[in-house]
């Protein structure tokens, strides 16, 4: 099985680093993406209280970085999240992971 | 020792003080017994190049260009001769494996076909046209030469202006240049007030007598583990998006990291940012009015006792003028000002009074009114109350590492090496701007004025480093435009692309490098220096920055005062001469090097150069009414004024323009004017925005994605409308810095430049003291564009 991919979405600012770490390391195109951010909000849901979030989605171009794996690396989108909000591995790797925060998992 | 009853000693300790405010303080770095400087990180099996998987790789720092505020450790990846992909560097403290998507596509800069590789002429005739033509260095440089030499014989080397932008390494060898060129007159193109940090660092060296900057463990080599840090309980983040925009030298995400380990948030901003919308507190407050805010704040920590009873008592000064300033700053008061909640003003008083630590993440929104330098002091003022100077997850004072940090200039002495003459001029400036005046530095108005009015001392030739001013800072472009097509008799530009500016005004093009195409020092900020590192051949005959310099500096002073022949020779003597210990080879061995950085340095007297107890200031104190303000015969405490223009100050243009126009918020991918081209980064944002309220947008028949006209008494400009909630009722956020670098160079129009220019709205009127200008609180209106 390949490995998941698990976002703490409570971190990600939305900066698009992942997606064009990807477009970088796969040779893709500015319209091409092997992870693409999805927006939520901005929903003011009370008074004082806003959602305004950021969710980076893998799409079926996205084969985990497998090459980069196997020698060791991280994939590029993991590698280079400016938040530091991104997990790949084994399901059963990341699912402990999943503590406080927002996850969404991919697998 | 207590603070208030210390005299003021006047003379010549004030001047000092004042010089001392645009640099850092000079204190001697520890070197161990063979003269190497103490570091805090362990080199041992650190390479900087190294064969993988058939590339050559090369660490380094990405510093620059393309322009940056950070300095993010690189691995370059070569493969015959071609850089093939830049990663982030998991080993270095800074960025620790991180890069974001614009080094990521710096192969797509270097080898960009509209790259300019070749150095150019132009006839000066011919400005404006795609009339470029191709010429040697030895004629590039004889051209320049005989261009300054010309003017000097007019007019004096003093009607030079060295107009230099943001975010590159080499604007700050500025000084260096402008003193072999023998010019007073420099500073950011045509921007007023020196609107970004200067009015902050300036105030901030006046109060605490050196930069503090947020301590988010980047003084640390071993960063959010070392024993001592802790996290600041509060991040106030104030007039900026730092996940965005990365401020003076601070990776934002730094915060996403300390929000990970307990950090909360407030955020101060008419917009919902990212870090608004997960902050406890978001204060949405109308452009403009962050110094009542600031001083009701300070108000609530002083009413109730909260500030920091040893802090204050031991080691500031001029607290009981301070106290008295705030005192009718009421929170009731101060919201109805900034149209907030005045239980906000509470709350963030009280969480920051009680917080064990907090920091100041301060952005340029506060030099971006007329009276931005007094809005500085009022914030920096809540961080002396607190007592959060040199204090863990507080705000650390940021010395130049090793000497060699901040702008190479740690003194004024170590520029004694470039003749001067002393019969040069003072720079042009205007009589009341005493801050900046005290400073030795020129007025972009004055200068601006100057040379509209033809006066016969002012600019008549200009040098663009890595700056576009008709496109990105320059206030006012169309009048700016005219002066530099029609005043100015001599244009050279260094830059990579033919920008705006380059193609409307100027005569000699010099191309530069980026960063993986020479070699450099990097760090020029507080927590690391280390190297820029060569990783393939220069494209085509392009040269750093420096190399320029050089020849220039030889052109004029000869090989006694520029011997070098090669970058690493300058890199080498600059290393020795501010006594850092290293040659450039040594330090590109171990890439980074970061200094050894301690607590409470103000108690162990290492925050001055006498090694003394205290701060770096005239009283020693943290100067809560800084002595030297006094004898510029300015305010000595903040109070808030309303900008220039506003519905408060101007209520009949108000009538006309009921809009208030805040600009200059970064967006991912560019760099102010830069990312043009570059289809990753444009894709993100293909096209100038303006935000705009849901509620603005009905009231002016304006729907999400129109292109509106904005406009005021200035000037006008088009964009497209972004329709979002997420902007504050009556204000519009319009972008800056756009050109349409795929329309090519012949259509007259300098790459549509003008057309979306949100800078042809701005006022050029900086404040009390000449530091800051409104770029973030204008008057404006906006309608559907029919065109």
């Amino acid at each position: 099985m390949r490995n998941a991919l698990l976002i703490n979405y409570a971190y990600c600012t939305g900066c698009h680093t992942c997606e064009v770490a990807c477009q970088k390391e796969k040779g893709l195109g500015p319209e091409q993406f092997g992870i693409k951010l999805t927006q939520i909000g901005p929903d003011q849901i009370e008074e004082r209280k806003w959602q305004y979030e950021f969710v980076p989605v893998p799409t079926d171009r996205c084969d985990r970085c497998v090459e980069r794996t196997e020698s060791g690396k991280q994939p590029s989108c993991v590698k280079h999240c400016q938040a530091g909000c991104m997990y790949a591995g084994p399901l059963n790797d990341l699912v402990p992971l999943m503590a406080d925060g927002k996850y969404a998992l991919f697998t | 020792m207590t603070g208030q009853k210390q005299s003021s000693d006047s003379g010549g300790k004030e001047v000092k003080a004042i010089k001392n405010a645009t640099a850092t303080a000079h204190v001697k770095c520890e070197v161990d017994e063979n003269g190497r400087p103490i570091t805090a990180d362990d080199p041992s099996g650190r390479k900087w190049t190294w064969e993988e998987d058939g590339y050559t790789v090369f660490r380094g720092n990405a510093r620059t260009a393309p322009g940056c505020h950070d300095n993010c450790g690189v691995l370059m990846y070569v493969k015959d001769g071609k850089l093939v992909k830049v990663e982030g560097d998991t080993e270095n403290p800074y960025n620790q494996g991180r890069l974001c998507l614009r080094c990521l596509t710096v192969p797509d800069v270097i080898y960009h076909p509209d790259r300019i590789l070749h150095p150019m002429k132009r006839a000066r005739e011919d400005r404006g046209k795609d009339a470029w033509e191709r010429i040697t260095w030895e004629e590039a440089f004889d051209l320049c030469e005989a261009g300054l030499r010309e003017i000097q014989r007019k007019y004096g080397p003093e009607a030079l202006y060295v107009a230099c932008g943001t975010g590159r390494d080499v604007i700050l060898y500025e000084n260096i240049f402008k003193a072999l060129m023998g010019t007073p007159n420099s500073g950011m193109a045509f921007f007023p007030g020196q609107s970004c940090y200067l009015p902050r660092t300036f105030s901030t060296n006046l109060k605490g007598g050196a930069l503090f900057i947020s301590d988010y463990s980047q003084y640390f080599a071993d960063r959010y583990d070392h024993p001592g840090w802790m996290p600041p309980e509060y991040v106030l983040v104030w007039g900026n998006n730092p996940v965005v925009a990365n401020s003076d030298g601070s990776l934002g995400h730094w915060i996403v990291e300390c929000m990970k380990r307990g950090s909360k948030l407030v955020t101060i901003d008419p917009k919902l940012t990212w870090c608004a919308a997960h902050s406890e507190y978001w204060l949405q407050v109308r452009p403009g009015t962050d110094t009542a805010l600031a001083l009701a704040i300070g108000h609530v920590i002083v009413d109730e006792g909260l500030y920091d009873h040893e802090f204050v008592e031991n080691w500031t000064f001029g607290f009981e003028d301070y106290a008295a300033s705030v005192a009718e700053w009421t929170p009731e008061r101060a919201a109805a000002i900034c149209e907030i909640d005045e239980d906000l003003i509470w709350s963030v008083a009280r969480a920051i009074g009680k917080a064990e630590c907090w920091t100041l993440q301060w952005g340029v929104a506060l030099d971006h009114t007329s009276e931005g330098f007094y809005t500085g002091m009022a914030a920096y003022d809540l961080v002396g109350l607190t007592g959060m100077f040199d204090h863990p997850g507080g705000m650390v004072a940021g010395l130049a590492p090793f000497n060699c940090g901040i702008g190479w200039m740690p003194s004024f002495e170590d520029m004694a090496w470039i003749p001067q003459d002393p019969n040069m001029k003072p720079p042009i400036t205007y009589e009341n701007l005493v801050g900046l005046n005290m400073m030795g530095m020129a007025d972009s108005t004055a200068i601006l004025e100057g040379m509209e009015r033809n006066d016969p001392y002012s600019i008549k030739a200009v040098w663009f480093f890595a700056t576009n001013p008709i496109t990105n800072e320059g206030a006012r472009p169309d009048r700016i435009l005219k002066v530099l097509q029609e005043v100015s008799e001599f244009n050279v530009v260094q830059d990579l692309w033919m920008t705006p500016t380059a193609m409307a005004c100027c005569d000699v093009f010099l191309p530069v490098a980026t960063y993986p195409e020479r070699v450099g020092v990097a760090g020029h900020q507080p927590y690391l220096t280390g190297s820029i590192t060569q990783a393939i051949e220069p494209l085509g005959e392009v040269k750093s920055d420096n190399e320029i310099v050089v020849e220039m500096g030889r052109r004029f002073h000869g090989e006694e005062v520029c011997p070098w022949k090669t970058d690493e020779e300058y890199y080498d003597f600059l290393l020795a001469n501010c006594g850092s210990g290293w040659t450039y080879k040594q330090l590109r061995e171990r890439t980074w090097a970061v200094p050894k950085v301690e607590y409470y340095r103000y108690k162990t007297g290492k925050l001055r150069a006498d090694g003394q107890p205290g701060f770096n200031t005239v009283t020693g104190m943290y100067e809560f009414t800084p002595v030297a303000l006094g004898s510029m015969g300015v305010p000595t405490t903040a109070t808030f004024v309303e900008p220039v223009e506003s519905p408060v100050s101007s209520p009949e243009l108000f009538e006309q323009y009921p809009l208030i126009l805040t600009t200059g918020a970064r967006n991912w991918g560019f760099f102010h004017s830069e990312g043009r081209q570059i289809p990753h980064l444009r894709r993100i944002q293909p096209m100038p925005h303006c935000r705009l309220h849901p509620n603005d947008a009905k009231k002016y028949g304006i729907e999400d994605g129109d292109w509106i006209v904005i406009e005021n008494t200035h000037g006008s400009c088009r964009q497209i409308a972004e329709v979002t909630p997420r902007i504050k009722e009556g204000v519009v956020s319009a972008d800056h810095g756009w050109w349409f670098p795929e329309r090519g160079a012949d259509d007259g129009t300098y790459f549509g430049v003008m057309e979306c220019n949100i800078n042809k709205l701005l006022s050029t009127t900086p404040g009390t003291v000449g530091l800051g200008n409104s770029f973030k609180s204008q008057l404006c209106r906006v309608s559907k564009y029919e065109g």
